[in-house]
């Protein structure tokens, strides 16, 4: 995994710089989004790989799979990834991208996972606190799990704030074992 | 059932009422791969190099490698449970160990947990396994000796408090048994022991335990294990973690004795460590900072100056100056000192102690070769009477050896010579010394000056041990406090010279051994 994310960032950086000069940072998004849950298919990953496929070949079926979504760029992408065997990055080539685009927008990505669905209120006073500690502007994702119990996760890059009652007693269990 | 502890009511309300009921904010990674006791983790952006890593069940790894896009780190403990896909998590913490007198007569594993089954240690602080050493500035010149009971070294090698010396030499030479002897005559000198066991068997380090009790040494001995079966993770982090505990005696103004039992094999352990953390391999295939791996341990053994321990007890001892010596041990492959670990610690201790097999097995033991083991400071260490009275030694013993190889070609030898022959194989003799006999000083003066002063050169070579273990039970019982004496206070002047010797002419007198 962290191999491959090394191997998509040159990509991932060069479609940025390019997008962000044609000012097509959205559409490219979008692109790249759609490339990638195609490439992560499973049937469309196995024909990739067949040994048999020749480079030029994947990339015309990849790019006919698309059905007419993207554009010349976004095409030539295909076959330049289908010539260097890197099809398969599409995924974390879109991954980088996001986290570039947030960056470059000032924004981040939060997904605040909770024992009850929010309220609106609520959302927007997570939406706030994280603003005002992260300094930039928040994207909430919410989704419930009840099996948190109470309270809530918040997950924004590599942090974790855990203020869930689940999270709170197995600490507990662990400073009581100790 | 039986109850921990740690499960009594108030002490479960105290916790409870001390529990921080605070969400927690925490960098979190996943685990990439997992293999041979090293996770590679992706995520964790603002990991520090050494920091803790908190796995989700519970196992802490050590974050040692930090890549653009990965971090390696090595699992303290048992891996077999964690997958792939695992949540690992900041800790914020660099790994620490519990210090301090509590942790006396106890026998516990690199993260300072107890394995002897004697309950939970009542450790009041915690220290981290990596400190600086002290600077130029904190420290003070060595001058009181660290006394082993063993004859051969506290004459010829001395080793003062603060010093490093290294014991080198291969399988089976008496490595262990000179440390543990060292450890034994620390008894009533209010040093405290460390002995860090690193790649053993675990029931060789069952063994030295039991001989520690069986003399009384456990009370102020620590002992720090990581055994053959533990991860290479825990080998190679004990030495740090028993250097720790040493230091906690250094900083609070006392003397302390750490043995790490031994550094080849920490060594192979980091090697492991870091060829699969994919370090590029150096030399023997060790990675490229195994000198720094021993380097930055051994310079932490030092003698400490008053204000430092004045300021590092904030004003609670005043005047007295600290210490930790260290005697790493060191096996060699087949005597061969030059291999890469060996020729490091070399250069690293301030002198060695060099054990050879062939003494060993021509029955002198401890095996010292006296011409390649050195003290580069002790000297100045040593007590008066043993400095005066050890130096005659080592010449004795040089000359005799030259004299000894050559006078095999020589049909007949001029008196002189003959007379030097003699008087080396008698002293050559007199410094075997049997396992788990520490002497003091006074015994120790009492056996350099027979030798010094010719009470040997008539008795026989073969009865050379049992004249001296006749001459020290006498004395023992004969001339108790003028042995005290000498044990306090080391002088050596004419007065004492003539007492010593007429209580060895009285003792030759009676004939009795």
């Amino acid at each position: 995994m962290s191999e491959l994310t090394t191997a998509a960032r040159p990509y991932a950086r060069a479609v940025f710089e390019m997008a962000e000069s044609a000012g097509s940072l959205g559409e490219w998004s979008d692109m790249l989004g759609f490339m990638g849950a195609i490439a992560s298919d499973e049937k469309v990953s196995a024909l990739l790989a067949t040994p048999k496929m020749a480079k030029q070949a994947g990339a015309d079926a990849f790019v006919q799979l698309c059905d007419g979504k993207l554009n010349e760029q976004a095409k030539n992408l295909v076959s330049m990834l289908a010539e260097n065997d890197r099809l398969s990055l599409l995924p974390e080539m879109s991954a980088i991208y996001e986290v570039l685009k947030d960056e470059a927008e000032g924004s981040v990505e939060a997904i605040v996972t909770s024992a009850k669905a929010l309220t609106e209120t609520e959302e927007k006073s997570i939406s706030d606190a994280l603003k005002k500690r992260l300094g930039r502007d928040v994207k909430i994702k919410v989704s419930v799990d009840e099996t948190l119990l109470g309270g809530a996760i918040i997950q924004a890059g590599d942090l974790v704030i855990d203020g869930s009652l689940k999270g709170r007693l197995s600490k507990m269990t662990s400073v009581m074992a100790n | 059932m039986q109850l921990n502890p740690t499960e009594i009511s108030d002490l479960i309300k105290k916790r409870i009422e001390g529990f921080e009921t605070d969400a927690e904010a925490r960098t979190e990674g996943t685990i990439v791969s997992i293999m041979d006791g090293i996770v590679r983790i992706h995520g964790l952006s603002d990991v520090m190099s050494g920091e803790m890593i908190e796995f989700s069940n519970g196992t802490y790894g050590l974050a040692l490698n930090l890549e653009r896009d990965s971090v390696g780190a090595v699992v303290l403990g048992d891996y077999k449970d964690m997958t792939e896909g695992d949540t690992a998590k900041c800790t914020g913490r660099i790994l620490d160990v519990p210090v301090g007198p509590e942790l006396m007569g106890r026998v516990v594993n690199s993260l300072g947990a107890p394995i002897d089954g004697k309950g939970p240690v009542n450790a009041s602080s915690m220290n981290p396994i990596e400190r600086q050493a002290p600077g130029v500035i904190e420290r003070k010149s060595v001058d009181e000796p660290m006394e082993t009971g063993i004859k051969a070294l506290d004459s010829m090698v001395p080793v003062g408090r603060g010093q490093r010396e290294l014991i080198i030499g291969d399988r089976q030479t008496g490595k262990t048994a000179v440390a543990i002897d060292a450890i034994i005559n620390q008894k009533g000198k209010n040093v405290k022991c460390i002995y860090v066991a690193v790649g053993q068997k675990a029931s060789s380090v069952a063994g030295v335990v039991r001989k520690l009790e069986e003399f009384g040494a456990m009370e102020y001995t620590i002992v720090v294990a990581a055994n053959a079966s533990d991860p290479a993770s825990m080998q190679y982090l004990a030495p740090y973690a028993g250097c720790a505990m040493g230091e906690y005696f250094r900083d609070n103004g006392e003397d302390a004795l750490i043995i790490y039992d031994d550094l080849t094999k920490q060594a192979w352990a980091y090697r492991q460590v870091s060829l699969l953390l994919r370090r590029p391999p150096g030399r023997e295939a060790y990675p490229g900072d195994v000198f720094f791996l021993h380097s930055r341990l051994l310079e932490r053994a030092a003698r400490v100056n008053a204000e430092y321990v004045e300021r590092y007890t904030e004003g609670r001892v005043k005047g007295k100056t600290g210490s930790l010596t260290a005697y790493p041990i060191i096996e060699t492959q087949e005597g061969d000192v030059s291999a890469f670990v060996p020729t490091n610690v070399i250069s690293i201790t301030d002198g060695q102690i060099f054990l050879d097999t062939d003494l060993f097995n021509s029955g002198n033991r401890p095996a010292i070769d006296a011409g390649l083991s050195v003290s580069r400071v002790g000297g100045a260490a040593q007590t008066k009477i043993i400095k005066k009275l050890g130096g005659g030694i080592r010449l004795d013993l040089a000359q005799y050896r030259e004299l000894a190889a050559f006078s095999q070609f020589a049909s007949d030898l001029d008196e002189g010579t003959r007379k030097q022959l003699e008087r080396g194989a008698r002293v050559t003799a007199l410094m075997t010394q049997a396992q788990y006999s520490p002497l003091k000083t006074g015994e120790l003066a009492f056996s350099l000056f027979a030798a010094n002063e010719g009470f040997l050169d008539d008795i026989d070579v073969n009865k050379v041990n049992d004249f001296e273990s006749a001459m020290l039970s006498y004395m023992r019982t004969e001339k108790t406090d003028f042995l005290e004496g000498l044990n306090e206070s080391g002088d050596y002047n004419d007065d004492i010279a003539s007492e010593m010797k007429s209580a060895l002419e009285n003792f030759k007198s009676k004939g009795a051994w």
